[in-house]
């Protein structure tokens, strides 16, 4: 089995008057730098194991059997990572990994040097450099949205300083003696009696979690567990405003205003009827366009909150490629194994703007949309994103060998990683994308050029005899797995609101 | 003749053509205490409250449809308040409007007690954004607890939030009927506890940076 390439990342800059193109390619917890002009690998980087492997019981010298019976940690295998993402000005390099660690690198010269690593409270689930390529934001699966200074300053030890009066109120003082909250005067349910009860009998004071050593600052935050993160930016009388723009997995986009006014939402685009998994901002327009669990996109003027209209993603185009999706199912190993009431369930699992040229020489753009778990790509003009309710939208259908992981654009090439896992399959495809004027339709070539030259990821050894499918069904797809299950029966679980439930975060495992 | 049914007189139907908007929400609104007290005090006003056991929503549901048969042709007759099965944690934007509210209530919060579950309480930086977002500059957020560490709570958060300021209980008739006319209020009164409150007025947003 070879592990397939679950994120990646184009870098294109021009220094020193060169135009140069890089591929950031992340293989479990292995990131590695192409080079494309000159196709091959320049530099590797992987996260370290972080704890020592115990998992070999000691025996006495003598090969006697440990008396006792030992304690064996199984060995922390290295972080996957989990989301990358590249800075506006190509500089540095952003990597989640999935041990909860924001890592910068820098990556100009051809070089990949890591430069920090901060551990964040939660799991981030998404990361952007803004525009002022200082600044990362960063929201977790708990809700929250934080903002951290992209380069971190010298002194990393010295305690934060709330710079704002909320961020102190979220630190709670330190007691040294543990008095509990409640008297028997205040307390009015039979579970807080218990949890009074519980308190009483607790002597010492347990250790609150240590509030963050690096500079950061606590945005905004959902309730529920956050599936998207963007930074947007409008231009207004004349001045730049910038917005967060956040998806939930409850079916919210909030729109808040950007630093340092975060605390102000401006308002919600509602309307999804289950799970939002992506955001896409149309860059040079008032269109953002989403997708999550339901099998029609929506498009929006996101700063007046009201939809423009839907996007079908039609019953054939699905269904097409769920047939595909049979036809390359690989059964001996498990893999991509679904519950059969799910097969037709879509998830949106990747949104991407491509260049798309038109016949007549335009620079167009396309939306390109991936479901979780079909080998194909379902590609839309840009350009037909505003048309009128009623008016159908051309999407054209692409078919891929394997499911796509993840989309870079290199020039005017789209390289797509592939969910490849048997030896010797390619990872990769590349195709350039083309407007056909009259139909609105998009031709597609493969651009077998660029492969070769990404051929070098293919041949990197990566073959694993640990790999499973489960393993890395786990890492690459969990999309589906935001959806909530109706019904009061298994509701507590999941998140939804049971009929006497909670009404908060207990889907939110505490990590 | 009407049935018992028919008799109800949705507030959807007499309402149908007004355009008047819930202003008040009683959020976690227990038995009704609270909305049954302000209704007739404020009777041309719409207060809603909200309530996420089904149980409970039910038995409020089938007081205010009580109240209003028995008070059918006097002047004030409950139309002007409802209950709703709801999880505003979640859900509030869903159902209010930017700046729609003018009063919040938040009677009596679950404490929550344990650390871990202080995401779960219903005061916190982040939700205040929301309660920020429903209410309207100059309305007000009412809370009460009988539970001195979630009174400093709420108090240290909306303080710390910039869409807040404390403003004073003093002359507002509302902190009096929240002070004693809720069920959880009267159980405090009758084993000697203490109430504490708090006010906060939902300021103005502040302009964009200019620079």
């Amino acid at each position: 089995m070879q592990h397939p390439y679950q994120c990646i990342a184009a870098i294109e800059s021009t220094a020193q008057g060169q135009a140069s193109s890089h591929l950031l390619a992340a293989c479990g917890h292995r990131l590695v730098l192409v080079d494309v002009n000159d196709s091959k690998i320049i530099t590797e980087w992987f996260s370290a194991i972080s704890t020592t492997n115990t998992a070999e019981a000691p025996e006495n010298d003598d090969g006697e059997r440990p008396k006792k019976k030992q304690k064996t940690v199984p060995p922390v295998k290295p972080a996957n990572i989990i989301k990358l993402t590249v800075s506006p000005d190509q500089a540095h390099a952003v990597a989640v990994t999935d041990d909860k660690y924001v890592r910068v690198f820098t990556i100009g010269n051809g070089k990949l040097e890591e430069i920090s690593q901060r551990c964040m409270p939660k799991r981030p689930c998404a990361v952007q450099v803004l525009p002022d390529n200082a600044t990362i934001i960063c929201g977790d699966k708990f809700g929250d949205v934080y903002s951290l200074p992209l380069l971190p300053t010298a002194s990393e030890d010295v305690p934060m300083v709330a710079d704002t009066a909320l961020e102190s109120a979220t630190l709670e003082a330190d007691e040294p003696a543990f008095k509990p909250s409640a008297t028997n005067l205040t307390v009015h349910t039979k579970r807080n009696r218990k949890a009074l009860e519980a308190q009483m009998q607790q002597k010492a004071f347990s250790a609150k979690k240590e509030p963050l050593k690096f500079d950061h600052k606590l945005l905004l935050g959902h309730v529920s567990m956050l599936t998207g993160v963007a930074y947007a930016s409008r231009n207004v009388d004349g001045r730049d405003r910038g917005y967060i723009i956040t998806a939930d997995r409850d079916e919210h986009i909030r729109i808040s205003r950007g630093p340092p006014q975060s605390h102000v939402i401006e308002g919600y685009c509602l309307g999804h009827k289950e799970f939002v998994s992506k955001l896409c901002l149309i860059p040079g327009t008032d269109l953002s366009v989403s997708g999550g669990g339901e099998n029609e996109l929506y498009v929006w003027d996101w700063p007046a909150f009201t939809l423009k209209r839907k996007i079908h993603l039609t019953d054939e185009v699905v269904n097409t490629g769920e047939s595909n999706a049979e036809a390359s199912r690989q059964a001996d190993d498990g893999t991509m194994s679904q519950a059969d009431s799910s097969k037709k369930d879509v998830a949106v699992s990747g949104m991407w703007i491509v260049p798309c040229p038109a016949a007549h020489g335009g620079t167009e753009t396309a939306l390109v949309v991936a479901i979780e778990r079909l080998p194909m790509l379902l590609a839309i003009p840009v350009n037909q994103l505003g048309l009128p309710r009623g008016q159908d939208v051309n999407i054209t259908t692409i078919d891929l060998g394997h499911a796509p992981l993840d989309l870079a654009c290199i020039g005017d090439s789209v390289v797509v990683s592939l969910d490849a896992r048997e030896e010797g399959q390619s990872r990769f495809q590349a195709i350039k994308l083309q407007e056909v004027q009259e139909q609105g339709m998009i031709g597609n070539v493969r651009d077998g050029e660029m492969e070769k030259r990404l051929a070098c990821l293919n041949s990197y050894p990566t073959a694993d005899a640990s790999l499973d499918g489960k393993t890395l069904d786990d890492l690459l797809y969990n999309v589906g797995n935001l959806r909530k299950r109706r019904g009061w029966g298994d509701s507590a679980k999941e998140g939804d609101d049971g009929p006497d439930g909670d009404a908060g975060v207990d889907d939110v495992a505490e990590d | 003749m009407p049935s018992a049914a028919e008799a109800e007189c949705a507030p959807e139907t007499l309402l149908a053509d007004s355009p008047k908007r819930v202003e008040i929400a009683d959020i976690g609104c227990g038995f009704g205490g609270l909305l049954f007290a302000l209704a007739p005090l404020m009777p041309s006003t719409l207060i809603l409250g909200l309530e996420i056991r089904t149980s409970v929503t039910e038995f409020v549901q089938e007081k205010i449809k009580a109240l209003r048969m028995q008070n059918v042709g006097n002047a004030f007759a409950y139309q002007n308040v409802s209950c709703i099965r709801a999880n505003t944690m979640k859900f509030l934007p869903n159902f209010f409007e930017k700046a729609q509210l003018s009063k919040i209530f938040l009677c009596f919060p679950d404490p929550h007690f344990k650390a871990r579950k202080h995401k779960a309480r219903i005061v916190s930086q982040q939700l205040n954004s929301e309660y920020a977002y429903v209410l309207r500059p100059g309305g007000i957020v009412y809370t009460i607890t009988d539970v001195e560490d979630l009174h400093d709570w709420m108090v240290e958060h909306f303080d710390a939030h910039p869409s807040f300021a404390r403003v004073s209980e003093e002359g507002d008739e509302c902190v009096r009927v929240m002070t004693t006319e809720t069920e959880e209020g009267k159980k405090v009164e009758r084993n000697g506890g203490q109430k504490f409150v708090a006010l906060f007025k939902r300021l103005d947003d502040p302009p964009w940076p200019s620079d």
